[in-house]
């Protein structure tokens, strides 16, 4: 143990040693080259991190020239000269860039040169510090090309100001400008006019600058001018320290869906305006039914009641062929009412809505028999209590009493009519409801005739009607979704079936 | 049952004439007062000329108003008596048409008819229609005070 020295501090001991502490410090460093170049560029010295991630010895390297660090394409370019004049006159240059080792492959290196002075200000050299960045800089080419290599997106960036500072692959290939054409220039020549005038691409960079983050939609010019449907994203870019450096956009072209989107619209449009359009003529139809119902059967009326009042009051004034001639009269006039109320009851049918709704069969039954001329004729009714089809209530008793005022008055002559009206289950969930009558029967080849309007078999002499009554049913089954039909022959009868629906009827 | 008058508001006077015959046909002997429009109907109720003398034209038991009407329809007509601060509008209206629309049913009883009758078909029908009128509404039915000072 050296006493005489004991005595000082260990910081003043540090300072008296402080070049071979510094030499010791330097050579220590593995993860920085640290090495010094004298005025003309030739290495001094040489430190192991120098020559862990050069791989060069220091005997191997001490007096070349650094610029064997370079590529070739640098030293010609004169790079290496240029630093040192940079570091010799500002005192200090820092960089970034490729660098050589001694096996030839490269590194991404962050340099420092900084320019050593003596006391007198003469250069006696520079230090250069050099780290090796690859692996981050390896992370970033990977991150790059990444976003160059996606082409459904155009991704880009801007500067604070709105000048393009990247481009990948699919803004080139969405917007049709290479990196080239389009770096440094302003954003704002991707919008249309007149978005341009109306300061759109100074909102969207407000917008994204307050909220840090912007989306939107709309169109945008492509380098050949012609425009497509953006769905964009803008994001705020900002440095450890919070301060905005500039933005990323990603846009994505949505032309096909938008101009998807636009026909579905306009298809609703237009189905809205046929919509519009039916309930006007529906109104309209309306209106006309309510003016026929009531002024066309006005004279009806007249008709009828003065042809009874001349039979009534002037009668014995009349022989036996003008009262026939007064019936003939009143006939007809019942019969062209009866024929008005048909023709609206089934134009009703055509138009307007028709809410189905569970209906008890029983009830819709009863409804029809209360509308029959004839109340007390032989009409059997097994319907259970409960049973229940989906029906519009007043539509479902409409087709029954024409069923049912059908099956009474097509009977032979002398055979008291009699119905009999049945419920059973019918095909895929639906209930079928069977209007039978022991009447004179339809001919097949009829069956398919007699549900269209105005169809007769008879002449009114032997079976009175409109021609409607059937019409109706057809067209009243038709609109609730059920189905009809027959079963017929000849003198023995006929059972028309409608069937719709099963339902259950709350109790 | 002297004193009792049914006003009759109907355009058509065919339809004026069954009504009549109607009416004569079941006995009902209360005067029938005739009207062609809801104008002339209104101006009856009011006391407006011609129609000053209340003993002349006495205010009625019971009013047969058509719907469709020239000038003021009806529904206004019996708006109108509804709407009036002094007896008047106390006077049974029956609302006599031959609409059987809904929208026509239900605004007729909004507006406060007292009955809604739609025109029948035949004159059987229609006779039946007036005897059960008259036993209604001029044998059963009790009577308002119409006077003014009441």
């Amino acid at each position: 143990m050296n006493r005489a020295k004991s005595h000082l501090q260990p910081i003043e001991r540090l300072s008296i040693k402080s070049d071979q502490a510094y030499r010791l410090l330097v050579d220590s460093v593995r993860d920085y080259a640290i090495f010094l170049l004298d005025p003309n560029g030739r290495v001094a010295t040489w430190n192991p991190g120098a020559q862990h991630f050069k791989g060069y010895k220091p005997e191997e390297i001490i007096g070349q020239h650094f610029s064997v660090f370079y590529s070739e394409k640098e030293k010609k370019a004169g790079k290496p000269e240029y630093e040192l004049k940079v570091a010799a006159k500002e005192g200090r240059f820092e960089d970034e860039g490729w660098r050589i080792r001694k096996d030839g492959s490269r590194f991404w290196a962050n340099v420092v040169i900084t320019a050593l002075r003596d006391e007198a200000g003469e250069l006696i050299g520079f230090s250069k510090i050099t780290r090796d960045l690859s692996d981050r800089k390896r992370a970033e080419e990977r991150y790059r090309l990444l976003i160059e290599g996606v082409t459904d997106y155009a991704i880009y960036s801007l500067d604070l100001d709105g000048y393009i500072t990247t481009w990948n692959a699919g803004a080139e290939r969405i917007k049709g400008y290479t990196s080239d054409e389009i770096l440094g220039q302003h954003f704002s020549r991707f919008y249309t006019r007149e978005d341009s005038a109306a300061g759109v691409p100074q909102q969207v960079l407000q917008a994204a600058r307050e909220h840090g983050h912007f989306e939107g939609e709309g169109w945008r010019v492509k380098k050949d001018g012609s425009r497509f449907w953006s769905s964009v994203v803008v994001t705020a870019l900002k440095n450890e320290e919070g301060e905005l450096y500039g933005f990323s956009k990603i846009t994505r072209d949505t032309t096909d869906r938008k101009q998807l989107m636009d026909r579905i619209k306009e298809h609703a449009e237009d189905l809205e305006a046929e919509v519009r359009e039916r309930e006007r003529i529906n109104a309209d139809l309306e209106a006309f039914s309510y003016s026929v119902s009531h002024d066309l059967r006005a004279p009806l009326r007249t008709i009828e009641g003065f042809a009874v009042a001349l039979g009534e009051d002037y009668g014995e004034r009349l022989d036996a062929k003008g009262h026939e001639y007064l019936k003939e009269i009143t006939d007809a006039a019942v019969r062209m009412n009866r024929l008005v109320q048909d023709l609206l009851e089934y134009g009703r049918l055509s138009r307007g809505q028709m809410v189905l709704e569970p209906v008890p069969v029983a009830g819709a039954v009863a409804g029809a028999l209360k509308e029959l001329a004839e109340p007390a004729a032989d009409v059997q009714i097994r319907v259970p209590h409960e049973a229940a089809v989906r029906a519009h209530p007043n539509t479902l008793v409409h087709v029954l009493f024409n069923l049912i005022s059908n099956g009474l008055k097509f009977h032979a002559p002398g055979v008291p009519p009699r119905v009999e009206i049945q419920i059973g289950p019918g095909e895929n969930g639906f209930s079928r409801i069977s209007v039978t009558d022991n009447g004179i029967g339809i001919a097949p080849q009829h069956h398919a005739r007699i549900f269209q309007v105005f169809e007769r078999l008879h002449g009114p002499e032997t079976y009175p009607g409109t021609g409607i009554g059937l019409a109706i049913v057809k067209r009243g089954i038709e609109r609730m979704s059920g189905r009809y039909g027959l079963t017929s022959h000849l003198g023995k009868g006929s059972t028309f079936w409608i069937e719709l629906p099963a339902a259950n009827v709350k109790e | 049952m002297e004193d009792r008058i049914v006003l009759l508001v109907e355009d058509d006077p065919a339809d004026v004439r069954l009504v009549q015959r109607a009416f004569a046909k079941v006995g009902l002997q209360a005067p029938l007062v005739r009207l062609g429009n809801g104008d002339d109907a209104v101006a009856y109720l009011k006391g407006d000329p011609p129609y000053e003398n209340r003993a002349a034209y006495p205010l009625p038991t019971v009013i047969l108003l058509d719907i469709k009407l020239p000038r003021r329809s009806g529904l206004e007509v019996l708006e109108w008596v509804r709407g009036r601060k002094n007896p008047v509008r106390r006077i049974p209206i029956v609302m006599f048409t031959s609409s059987r629309h809904s929208t026509d049913i239900n605004g007729a009883y909004d507006a406060g008819a007292n009955s809604y009758l739609a025109k029948p078909e035949t004159t059987a029908q229609l006779v039946a229609m007036a005897e059960a009128f008259k036993t209604y509404w001029i044998h059963l039915n009790e009577q308002p005070t119409l006077q003014q000072a009441a």
